[in-house]
């Protein structure tokens, strides 16, 4: 028997999601207000009589955002599909197969998720300007790997484990060939894994700072996050077409987390919880 | 998985993987035990993070040993032993030797600069006697004669210690000669003699190793214990805050009621969203001028006046601390919330009829059984926030006055601003030593549960 919700609660939810949301709402309101209405005497009112759309022209007229969004949705949709790939041979193994160190390895992608990124850094800069890589996907996509593997394989190691074995058995009783039991049995029940396992990897592609910042400096490579926080000029800061450049970014994610919500946050405690 | 039964059955499902990630084992197919098969399938994604995550913390640790600056081309690479840079040393010697002959048939201190020159040539010699250097000698100097470009990995060589001991006393004893010299005789080409003097020295690249000094000067500065300190200041209030709130709204969350959906979307929107974008937001929120946070925490006492929020040091703390509480606190409460709901309610009622009230339920039911899933959301989170840089490195920068500095923002700085990558490199290395030592601490807590497959 559950719990049953009062009223007040009702209200505290209103009262929560108002305080989460916000920050975003009060960005939303400043990306159309003209630029006189954004400081001084109308700077807390929370509507505009004139909403204006110049700021997110200027977006992308003024700065290179579409470059940056493309630069993004480049770096993170490939280290997404490699990552998985070589990570969910990995996974798989460990979470299905009998060989001994199955501990340990885990152990090693555990504290790997845990090392600093600056710790790694120096060697990594000093590789990637020797091959003459800083300033390109590439050089962006090599070091991803040291957060999205030990990521992947931590996710997909528990989706793993949750698969039946009975079913495979029974595809074998029933006289299913090998290629068949891949196909058919496994693969059906790891995509939703792989799946989300995928969603959470992208975003930590996309989100990522440090390593963006200290290796792609050309404006040509920058990835959206560092584009943003470029905004932000020496003297002045436009903060108009920071508001909708959020927006902008907001937006997509905001989307994909509607839609993937029971996902992600599926794969987010799927490592923290012991069932 | 110790079923024997079952061996055979995944040893053949796994073929499809094996085609695609190994060499060709479609014909040994029935030779892959399951264990060999099982170390073929991880071992690239180990190899990969041996690589890229194990190899490079490794390399920062011996990078850390040395006085590497990427602007300084004598430093900017690890030099175990002493090298000679050919490019400036025939860009010097040869152009020496002719300003100390002008002298001489000037007749400025002929006999002195006679014995100078002697002992240059006699140098030079012995330089050339030396394989490595011989092997190049003379290409360089071709190159160096006919304006072309020499790439310095060419240029510089390693020469053997007597003879860069002998190189440095001679190009000192040189210099301090022709400098006192200049004093008393007037050569016609006074600054060209004694600038060339001068310079034939800086041919010789002393080895760089200096073993702990990075460490012992970080360890008694005060600017690292700061950045120590804030991180520490930074770590245990917002995990600490997020941890109470995180599980006050888990709590409150846990039950059947209209709306889920969009209570779990709003906890996932701040926690997709960047960091750095949200950190970006939350500048403009805490402005001095037009912040509208900054005028609410004003407005509430909580600041007495809204310029002070981003330019005092606790000002500055409190609102780094209050940006990360917003964006991880409802990840906190989601993590906690999915190891609220695997505990079954008949203990509650049990309880209940046993006329436990709802204070004593909580500390006899749900903390002990929510024990290690706020372990590891604490581990994850105390992480986190220790080795934070993006929220700081966009709110303020580290300022004002270094009182946001944490210890990854100094690292960045040292290492990119000052480009002294080898105390940027010691200074990860704490880093990662704190971090390794945080870890090791909750684990200890946690035991071997957190690795444990079932």
């Amino acid at each position: 028997m559950k719990k049953k919700a009062s009223p007040f609660f009702y209200v505290f939810l209103v009262v929560f999601v108002f305080v989460v949301m916000f920050p975003f709402l009060w960005m939303l309101i400043c990306s159309v207000k003209p630029a006189a209405e954004l400081f001084g005497d109308k700077a807390f009112t929370p509507y505009t009589s004139h909403p204006t759309l110049e700021n997110y022209v200027s977006v992308f007229v003024d700065h290179p955002f579409l470059r940056y969004l493309w630069n993004s949705t480049v770096v993170a949709t490939v280290t997404t599909v490699y990552t998985v790939c070589v990570a969910s041979f990995a996974a798989y193994a460990i979470a299905r197969l009998d060989f001994k160190g199955k501990t340990f390895i885990l152990g090693i992608v555990l504290s790997v998720s845990m090392f600093p990124q600056i710790a790694t850094i120096t060697p990594i800069f000093i590789f990637l300007k020797n091959l003459g890589l800083t300033n390109s996907y590439l050089g962006l996509i090599i070091p991803y790997t040291t957060f999205t593997l030990p990521l992947s394989i931590w996710i997909l190691v528990t989706f793993f484990r949750k698969i039946p074995l009975d079913l495979e058995e029974a595809a074998k009783i029933d006289g299913a060939s090998l290629m068949q039991t891949y196909w058919k049995v496994i693969m059906p029940l790891a995509v939703p894994g792989i799946f989300t396992t995928a969603i959470l990897v992208f975003i930590a592609a996309w989100n990522e700072f440090f390593f963006a910042l200290t290796i792609n400096t050309d404006e040509k490579y920058k990835t959206v996050p560092i584009g943003i926080a470029m905004f932000q000029g020496q003297f002045t800061i436009p903060w108009g077409e920071i508001a909708a450049a959020t927006v902008v970014v907001s937006v997509p994610l905001v989307i994909m987390v509607l839609i993937f919500q029971r996902r992600i946050v599926s794969g987010l405690t799927s490592g923290s919880v012991k069932e | 998985m110790k079923n024997s039964t079952l061996k055979v059955e995944i040893d053949e499902n796994q073929v499809p993987i094996i085609k695609n990630s190994v060499t060709p084992a479609k014909k040994r197919k029935k030779l892959f035990t399951e264990k060999t098969a099982g170390y073929y399938l991880v071992a690239p994604a180990m190899i990969l993070i041996f690589l890229i995550a194990i190899w490079p913390v490794l390399q920062s640790f011996y990078f850390s040993l040395f006085d590497l600056k990427l602007n300084n081309p004598t430093k900017s690479e690890v030099h175990l032993s002493y090298n000679l840079n050919l490019e400036r040393y025939l860009n010097n010697y040869p152009f020496l030797i002719g300003a100390i002959d002008n002298e001489i048939k000037n007749g400025n201190g002929a006999e002195e600069l006679q014995s100078i020159k002697e002992k240059l040539q006699s140098l030079d010699k012995k330089l050339q006697r030396n394989s490595n250097i011989n092997a190049k000698y003379d290409s360089i100097n071709d190159r160096l004669m006919n304006f072309e470009q020499v790439n310095p990995d060419v240029s510089i060589t390693e020469i053997d210690r007597n003879m860069a001991k002998e190189y440095e006393k001679t190009a000192k004893i040189i210099n301090d000669k022709i400098k006192k010299m200049s004093v008393s005789i007037k050569f016609s080409q006074e600054k060209k003699l004694t600038g060339l003097a001068a310079g034939f020295g800086d041919a010789l690249i002393q080895p760089n190793f200096i073993g702990l000094q990075h460490y012992k000067d970080n360890l008694t500065t005060s600017r690292m214990w700061k950045a120590i300190g804030n991180t520490t200041t930074f770590t245990i209030i917002s995990v600490l805050i997020e941890l109470v709130l995180g599980l006050a709204i888990a709590l409150l969350i846990n039950k059947a009621f209209f709306g889920r959906g969009i209570i779990r979307a709003s906890i996932l929107i701040p926690w997709a969203i960047p960091t750095a974008v949200s950190a970006l937001m939350w500048k403009f929120l805490y402005d001095g001028q037009n912040g509208i946070v900054a005028k609410i925490f004003a407005d509430f006492g909580l600041v007495d006046n809204m310029e002070k929020l981003l330019v005092t040091d606790t000002g500055a703390m409190f609102s780094v601390i209050f940006s990360d509480v917003w964006k991880t606190t409802p990840y906190m409460s989601l993590l906690l919330l999915a190891g609220l709901q695997t505990i079954p309610d008949s203990l509650y009622e049990a309880a209940a009829i046993d006329g436990a009230g709802k204070w004593k339920q909580f500390m006899k039911i749900t903390l002990p059984l929510l024990k290690s899933s706020i372990l590891v959301a604490l581990l994850f989170r105390t992480l986190d926030a220790f080795r934070v840089f993006d929220l700081i490195y966009v709110l303020t920068g580290g300022g004002p006055a270094n009182s946001t500095e944490t210890i990854s923002i100094l690292a960045y700085k040292v290492m990119f601003n000052q480009t002294n990558f080898g105390d940027g490199s010691a200074l990860s290395v704490i880093v990662f030593i704190c971090v390794a030592i945080i870890s090791m601490i909750y684990i200890k807590f946690l035991g071997r549960d957190l690795l444990n497959d079932r």
